[in-house]
């Protein structure tokens, strides 16, 4: 079963060959992109007339040939670092990504802590001979 | 006279709270019977101050008593009845009377169900933090956030109406009163554990008598949120329904928290661990409660939903700083008390699953409170403009959603204490067949795209081991005698519904969100245009001028068949145009229809279309769980059921865990 699972995920998860349509690349730009005029919604998302400027500014530069890069460094320049919604991994943005990153690993490692203190807790009884013996007495008894 | 009225009601709940406070304060130190039983009676007091200031409320909107200036503010002459009966929930004041309303409701029915034991020190206690909670909001209404002041100079002779959006589907009368009854009832289990906390009484006595509250005020509080994605669809003209929104996060927040708590408390009931994490819980979810209220109604945020700016904000942040403080004290200081009987005897066994549920929950809440609030942070630290969107949430919760889905297949299937490989075997190998074929059929049938794979793959394994349990449960429900039903019925069997709930939403979300297409399309009339296999044909715009509004609608047929009419209303105060789309739904897709720009000269018009596949899904797997959950609270049969029930299926092979299947007893 193991392998059929792998083998059918590595399948489905290699996808449609080949590089991506300009279509697809403007609305995997558009989508970190916030909408300046309806916050909470991506320029791809929106229909707002500000969202359509940016999607038509992104599909003339990547026609451009600029990269993913290179077009979000310039709405950033031109907007100001809040246009996006994946905020940058530096200065105080690095946080929003590493905290959670942090807590996790704390999280897992706690649990683990807690389920061994709790396995090897010194003086734990085993059950004896006489246990069981008192055990099936009372429910066969 | 209905401000007159109002401002009585809510004097009165305000005072009835209060003096009921004091009662109750007194009763508990001179251990006075009458003073506590006089001290429960107040709390009718208190309903009666909520439903005569609704009833003031109701009366001014629908006498459109412009004189109010509340009702000047949000009302109009031309909004049909619903909307303005609905205008109660529309601004901020009147959304506070809503949750008083609601607040000494439950104050009511908990006075009544306890009503026997009100000398009972834990009870008082509880009904004291309930009604400070209540005069908490009726003192909101009272100072800044009265909904009954008067207008000052000319009263005028109509209003604006209440905001577009919110009169422009009838589900804006459920969805907001579902929700608050979700909210509001986590108040009750938060007064029970404090009184816990207080009285020392931290057993697990008082679970037990909230139980069934806790399990009422999660389906409120899921069909609420679930209604609200459905109201963000039907009305936004996006085409989604979550948009990892500030106000969205902030109902989804206590739900994370309470999800958590409600499978822990499990645990605690069982083994008698996690004393204190199920009092954090608890605490957490009833102040993210009124963290949410404060995001969403102090304007402290930009988002669709911040209707409404007030003064209120500082009061609701005090009092959200109230709760948390005297809850980590009472936890700090009852520390000794809370120091747990029980321990954890293997990691793979039920409560080691339901821990690792309570991480991925709390990583969950932690990840999205962190990501609503930190541009508030960032521009509060050092003036930093940012922005934390939907990729972000998208990013960083799908691992942990992944995670949960494996942990709902497994977690029904794990004894407690500890669990042998034989058994765990024999319970999760069909499921997790379901879940590897539910892949290959799919890769097959030509998806593509790891995640939406693994989650399909997951929610089949989740979904089947769901039904497993079931199936399992009428047996035994056959075989002891008892009808087919009772077999999903209690809170186990009940959960399992609930689960198979979360599986179709799941899959509905997955899908929805991979496998979207959207464009826009400039047509005349009688032109086609073509997306994702559907045909869509405009006709023609038509205008209709109505009280409240004056809409365009195009006529735009689907696929041949039936013709739909998205359509763009001018309201007369609101300058923007709001959109109404149309869609045609159906259980494998959704196709979306708005209209962007009304017909030019020359006729042609843009029409958006979205075309979504399983949407259905998403709402129907919420119905699912709001079943689930009223079967889950359904009363009695639990304990009776349980001892005969426990011989059909006992585990092989493990001495140690001869511990009945799950399904079975609890």
């Amino acid at each position: 079963m193991g392998l059929v699972l792998v083998v059918a995920l590595g399948v489905g998860a290699r996808g449609k060959s080949g590089p991506l349509t300009e279509d697809q690349r403007v609305h995997r730009i558009a989508s970190v992109i916030r909408c300046p005029t309806c916050r909470g919604l991506s320029a791809a998302q929106s229909d707002a007339p500000a969202a359509e400027a940016i999607r038509d500014e992104i599909r003339r530069r990547v026609q451009d040939g600029q990269t993913d890069g290179q077009i979000e460094d310039y709405l950033v320049s031109r907007y100001g670092d809040d246009i996006l919604l994946d905020p940058r991994a530096n200065g105080v943005g690095l946080l929003v990504w590493a905290l959670p990153l942090l807590g996790g690993a704390a999280a897992v490692a706690g649990l683990v802590f807690v389920v061994r203190r709790n396995r090897v807790r010194p003086g734990r009884r085993r059950v004896t001979a006489a246990d069981q013996a008192l055990v099936e007495e009372a429910l066969h008894g | 006279m209905s401000a007159v009225l109002g401002t009585a009601g809510v004097t009165l709940g305000l005072v009835a709270s209060i003096l009921g406070m004091i009662t109750l304060a007194l009763g508990l130190r001179r251990k006075n019977p009458g003073l506590l039983r006089a001290g429960q009676r107040y709390t009718w007091l208190v309903l009666a101050g909520g439903v005569v200031a609704t009833i003031a409320m109701q009366y001014a909107l629908l006498s459109h008593d412009f004189s109010l200036k509340y009702v000047a503010d949000n009302g109009s002459r031309s909004t049909p009845l619903l909307y303005t009966v609905t205008t109660m929930w529309s601004a901020l004041e009147g959304s506070i009377l809503l949750w008083a309303l609601v607040l000494s409701g439950y104050l009511a029915v908990m006075a009544r169900h306890f009503r026997d034991r009100v000398t009972d020190p834990i009870v008082a206690w509880a009904t004291l933090v309930a009604l400070t909670v209540a005069a908490f909001f009726f003192g909101l209404m009272a100072g800044p956030a009265n909904p009954f002041r008067l207008i000052s100079g000319t009263i005028p002779t109509d209003g604006p109406g209440p905001n577009p959006l919110l009169q422009n589907h009838p589900l804006v009368a459920f969805h907001p009163p579902m929700l608050y009854l979700g909210y509001v009832g986590f108040t009750i289990p938060f007064a029970f554990a404090l009184a816990a906390l207080i009285t020392g009484r931290v057993g697990e006595g008082w679970l037990v008598e909230t139980r069934r509250w806790t399990l009422f005020a999660w389906g409120f509080l899921t069909v609420g949120i679930v209604l609200g994605a459905w109201w963000s669809y039907a009305v936004l003209g996006w085409g989604g329904y979550w948009a990892w929104d500030p106000v969205e996060n902030a109902s989804f927040l206590p739900w994370l928290t309470a999800t958590a708590y409600v499978h822990s408390v499990m645990v605690q009931e069982r083994r008698g661990m996690l004393r204190v994490w199920n009092l954090s819980l608890l605490v957490a979810t009833f102040s993210l409660t009124i963290l949410g209220t404060f995001l969403t109604r102090s304007g402290v945020l930009d988002s669709v939903h911040a209707f409404t700016e007030s003064a209120v904000g500082p009061a609701i942040l005090g009092f959200f700083a109230l709760v948390v403080a005297v809850s980590i004290a009472l936890i700090g200081w009852r520390g000794d008390l809370l120091r747990s009987p029980g321990s954890i005897d293997a990691p793979v066994s039920r409560e080691g699953a339901f821990l690792a549920n309570n991480v991925a929950f709390a990583a969950f809440a932690f990840v999205v409170l962190l990501g609503t609030v930190f541009p508030l942070l960032a521009e509060a630290v050092n003036g930093d403009q940012l922005s934390v969107g939907s990729p972000y949430f998208n990013k960083m919760t799908a691992p942990i959603g992944f995670t949960l889905l494996f942990l709902m297949a497994v977690a029904p299937a794990l004894p407690w204490r500890k669990a042998a490989a034989e058994t765990l075997h024999h319970r999760l190998l069909w499921p997790a067949w379901a879940g590897t074929l539910t892949v290959v059929a799919c890769v097959l049938g030509g998806l593509r795209g790891l995640g939406p794979l693994l989650a399909f793959g997951l929610a089949a394994f989740a979904g089947a081991a769901a039904v497993r349990q079931l199936v399992l449960s009428t047996r035994a429900a056959l075989r002891s005698g008892q009808p087919v039903w009772k077999g999903v019925l209690g809170r186990a069997n009940g959960g399992m519904v609930v689960h198979i709930g979360v599986v179709v939403l799941a899959v509905g979300f997955a899908a929805s969100s991979a496998y979207g297409h959207k464009a826009q399309f400039r047509l005349a009339p009688g032109q086609s245009a073509r997306l994702a296999g559907h045909r869509v044909t405009y006709l023609g715009t038509s205008t209709v001028v109505h009280s409240n509004k004056t809409t365009t609608a195009a006529r735009v047929r689907v696929d041949g068949g039936k013709v739909y009419e998205p359509a763009l209303n001018q309201f007369p105060f609101g300058s923007q145009a709001i959109g109404t789309p149309s869609v045609k739904t159906g259980p494998l897709s959704d196709v979306y229809l708005t209209l962007v720009v009304t017909p030019d000269e020359q006729g042609v018009a843009v029409i958006g279309v979205n075309v979504q596949p399983l949407i259905a899904w998403l709402w129907t797997g919420g119905a699912i769980m709001g079943f689930g959950t009223f079967l889950a609270a359904w009363p009695g049969g639990r304990r009776r059921r349980r001892v005969k029930a426990a011989a059909p299926e006992r585990t092989t092979g493990a001495q140690d865990a001869a511990v009945p299947e799950p399904a079975v007893a609890r």
